[in-house]
């Protein structure tokens, strides 16, 4: 792009805002007065922020707790389809993987993913004292503590109170971003310290409510008061995430990919999310959500759907990545609150359980199955016991992929796999 | 902030001739969570004395235990049971799954408290306690038993209006300030200073009224407390140390009730509750010394009654100045309940969708971040935090996703509805009624009672142009109605009380 291309009127990074405040008499030089020290330091900091490392997570929560058994099939075990009768998926019906597993049959994208040494399954993955309550659970993976132990952190939060500590507050470009979540920012970016966060589509509004949102509340903090009150300090908060959300809307807007992503919510925020990597922001961390994985009754149909979702969204997602060549910078990972229960119920359905299967994506992953596939010779009812600690997961992430010590943010000491 | 005020008189009732609307709204949203007109117009006609012994009654709105919480009780006492009779391993499990259990009850219990504290009736009493709570501070975290947390809140209620002795001699005895500040493992040969430190520090005279010894001598006479079957307060004479202590300059044999009483002759006890109230409902500015001597003395002399000093702080002369009005930012607990009251919905019974939002944006309740409470004010702004309050009053505007629930949550939704507490989101049919009124008068609609401070002609006209600009096609003016009000929800002055 030439450099002195026209800007258009509205200031997208707060460099930008600067610059246009200082030549059109707007915004920091009408509110010397009440300059924060964030924009005094940026001002003073000019200079271009050294490129750091440039490794991305993209975190996929599969909300509702995702059936694991019937994502990757035992197909070789009687006790599967001992405890599910009816839900059990047929043996020449999966996509194998191993002599001894293989993906529900929608997951296609998926299968060729992992054929391509792009897609590393960690197997069997939960805690110990498991807990089956969504809220509580998900808390659980969110905070990264044990199970009796409520934790008031997310680990990304820690993550980037650890590595972000030395970014000027004034850059104020988000350093987490989250798109699709059913309420808000998860609990995962919870630091000691604020971070730096954004927050995409969702169940919020569309793209036009949203904009006109913007420029509503644009007109009421504008025209700074500068005075110590309240309400300009409000002002300039406000002011400043107005400035990362056009600079984020113009970045989505003008996005042209390579893949053809399902036409859904969270197909699309996978999109977006390719779009903020191509842009060069430097958002370390992005959580996309995909809802509804709490399959009591009917399971075969809700799940399929959900799965292709997945499957289809993860393989566009690379491979746009790959045709923007991102895909270096980029690991992506699922997570689920838990598994469901080995047997089926009465509903042709499944209930809460515990350990799940969790997928890595990406160009560097060691693609295949990790960890250990679960024990089945368990009565109905009963649930089975995880082989890999979340945390252990989360420890590889943070130590090789990441480059980050793991134990200060994991609050403990985790061995790390070999998916990486 | 310039005070013009004589200390002598800042406390002095409001003069009748400065009673008024914008006075009124003033008064019930600091004192409550936000000021809806026909409630302004009420207190402007019956009067300052009339509302203020309204709002601070003799009796009080009690909030009563859930059931969960309550289950929770028997609980405990099947567990003490269960865990004789248990091995290591059992044990382990029943420990576990108790508190599971109590994890969900206090959850739970803070639904039902949103719940009682959005109600226009209990919403003034509910705010006092949740500023008690934030000098006599409990976290869940450390507790760990919703049944101790309610017991907390009940004893806090019960004390809310009585003379300030009294509450803290009853705090002193409540379970979970016992075992969070572990005065139950406070013994005779090693006294654990935490609670007496807490007590000088935090709750009844604030940093510099005490020292170092005082503080050493005052957990020697608060020994002797214990908890039995986890949450039974009982007092074990022999770990009481019943030597001779010597605190602010007096000498005795002293117990725990003697250390409050000797607390209480100081005369910084006195400003230390009305620095506390400045803190909570005021400003963030903390005014000069001289006023809170000056309440803190009367207050002294009027046996310390928390109810006077509540009705003589809402109503005097410096509380209505003109340099506090609409320049204090709402709590997140105050923008999530003054939301519920301004859209007249109900809380929705999902706790994620209540607890995330407040999470996000900062406080959550039953579990502040330590000892010191809430810090409040500017501290609850940052761009993470102001980005939780416009995506919870965006999430208000949206239809809530049902499908999106998991299956207990829509049993759940499913009861509230049967009992007719199912507004959880704006409907478009509250917009009805003023769609065909002109852009003028709608953004009058809108915002008339919504924003603390007078609102500007400046944003009156941004409002109104967006809405007279709507094209002519169905649907647009009532999406451009919404918008409105989203934004107006989302702005930097509906942060301000």
């Amino acid at each position: 792009m030439a450099t002195n291309t026209p800007q258009s009127s509205i200031p997208t990074t707060r460099r930008e805002f600067l610059r246009s405040s200082a030549t059109k008499g707007i915004g920091l030089l009408a509110f010397s007065q009440f300059a924060p020290s964030f924009l005094v330091n940026s001002t003073l900091a000019q200079a271009p922020k050294a490129e750091k490392d440039r490794s991305i997570l993209v975190l996929i929560q599969l909300a509702g707790g995702n059936d694991g058994l019937n994502t990757l099939v035992p197909f070789q075990n009687d006790d599967y389809y001992r405890l599910r009768p009816n839900i059990g998926i047929a043996k020449d019906k999966v996509l194998r993987l191993s002599d001894t597993e293989g993906f529900n049959p929608v997951c296609g994208g998926m299968h060729n993913l992992f054929k391509d040494g792009k897609l590393a399954v960690i197997q069997n993955v939960g805690y110990p004292n498991p807990n089956r309550s969504h809220f509580r659970s998900t808390e659980i993976w969110e905070t990264a503590s044990d199970s009796d132990r409520v934790g008031a952190t997310g680990w990304i939060g820690r993550y980037l109170d650890n590595a972000c500590s030395g970014t000027p507050e004034g850059d104020h470009d988000p350093v987490a971003i989250h798109a699709n979540t059913l309420n808000g920012a998860p609990e995962s970016f919870i630091g000691e310290n604020p971070h730096a966060t954004f927050g995409l589509g969702g169940y919020g509004p569309n793209r036009k409510d949203a904009e006109e949102t913007r420029r509503l509340l644009e007109t009421l903090s504008g025209s700074p008061s500068g005075d110590h009150s309240s309400e300009s300090f409000l002002k300039h908060t406000l002011m400043d995430s107005l400035v990362t959300e056009t600079k984020v809307q113009k970045v989505i807007n003008g996005y042209r990919t390579q893949a053809n992503y399902p036409t859904t919510p969270f197909g699309n925020s996978l999109k977006n999310v390719a779009s903020l990597i191509a842009a060069n922001l430097p958002t370390r961390v992005y959580f996309v959500t995909l809802n509804g994985f709490d399959t009591h009754y009917n399971q075969i149909a809700t799940q399929s759907r959900l799965l292709t979702e997945l499957s289809n969204g993860l393989a566009a997602f690379q491979k746009d990545l790959e045709a923007h060549k991102l895909d270096n910078q980029v690991l992506t990972m699922t997570f689920s609150e838990f598994g469901r229960r080995a047997s089926e119920n009465e509903s042709k359905g499944t209930d809460h359980g515990t350990a799940s299967p969790l997928f890595v994506m990406g160009s560097k992953v060691k693609a295949g199955l990790h960890g250990t596939a679960p024990l089945l010779n368990i009565p109905k009812n009963q649930d089975i016991t995880f082989s890999t600690d979340f945390r252990s997961v989360y420890a590889t992430v943070l130590e090789k992929w990441l480059e980050n010590p793991s134990e200060a943010v994991l609050g403990g000491k985790f061995s790390t796999l070999g998916f990486v | 902030m310039a005070l013009t005020l004589a200390p002598e008189t800042a406390w002095s009732r409001l003069p009748d001739s400065q009673w008024n609307q914008d006075a009124a709204r003033h008064l019930l949203r600091r004192a409550g969570w936000t000021a809806l007109p026909g409630d302004v117009e009420r207190a402007t006609k019956e009067g300052l004395s009339a509302t203020l012994d309204r709002l601070f009654p003799d009796t009080v709105p009690v909030f009563n235990q859930p059931r969960q919480t309550a289950h929770m009780v028997t609980e405990a006492e099947e567990l003490q049971e269960k865990v004789q009779a248990a091995n290591e391993e059992d044990k382990r499990l029943l420990y576990r799954e108790f508190q599971q259990k109590s994890r969900n009850a206090i959850v739970d219990m803070t639904i039902h408290w949103m719940r009682y504290a959005a109600r226009p009736d209990s919403a003034v009493f509910a705010k006092w306690i949740l500023f008690l709570s934030d000098i006599y501070v409990v976290g869940y975290e450390k507790v760990q038993r919703a049944p101790m947390i309610y017991k907390h809140f009940d004893i806090i209620s019960r004390y809310a209006f009585a003379p300030a002795p009294l509450l803290t001699k009853a705090i002193s005895r409540s379970p979970a300030m016992i075992q969070y500040l572990d005065l139950n493992q406070s013994q005779k040969k090693a006294p654990n200073e935490n609670f007496a430190r807490e007590l000088f520090e935090l709750f009844t005279l604030g940093e510099g009224n005490y020292t170092e010894k005082d503080i050493k001598e005052a957990a020697r006479a608060l020994t002797g407390y214990r908890l039995r079957k986890g949450s039974e307060l009982y007092y074990q004479p022999n770990q009481h140390d019943t030597g001779l202590k010597t605190i602010f300059g007096e000498t005795g044999n002293f117990n725990g009730d003697d250390v409050i009483r000797l607390t209480y002759k100081q005369r910084a006890a006195g400003a230390f509750v009305p620095h506390e109230m400045v803190k909570f409902y005021l400003s963030d500015t903390m005014i000069d010394k001289s006023y809170l001597y000056s309440l803190g003395d009367q207050w002294r002399a009027q046996g310390y009654s928390l109810q006077w000093l509540a009705k003589t702080f809402f109503g005097s002369t410096l509380f209505f100045d003109p340099s506090f009005r609409g320049e204090f930012i709402k709590s997140p607990i105050q923008y999530y309940l003054g939301l519920v009251q301004d859209l007249n919905l109900d809380i929705i019974p999902v706790p994620r969708l209540v607890i995330n939002p407040l999470r996000q944006m900062g406080q959550v309740l039953f579990d502040p971040p330590n000892v010191r409470g809430w810090v409040g004010g500017r501290n609850w702004i940052n761009s993470s935090s102001l980005a939780a309050r416009r995506s919870l009053a965006e999430s208000l505007f949206a239809p809530f996703y049902e499908a999106g629930l998991n299956e207990d949550e829509k049993l759940d939704v499913a009861a509230a509805r049967a009992q007719g507490r199912g507004i959880f989101t704006v409907e478009n049919s509250r917009f009805q009624s003023i769609l065909s009124l002109s852009p003028e008068e709608i953004t009058q609609k809108l915002t008339t009672g919504l924003l603390a401070q007078s609102t500007s002609p400046a944003l009156k006209e941004s409002i109104t142009n967006y809405i007279a600009s709507a094209e002519n096609v169905p649907g647009e003016r009532l999406r451009r109605v919404k918008r409105s009000m989203v934004s107006l929800i989302s702005s930097p002055q509906y942060q301000l009380t």
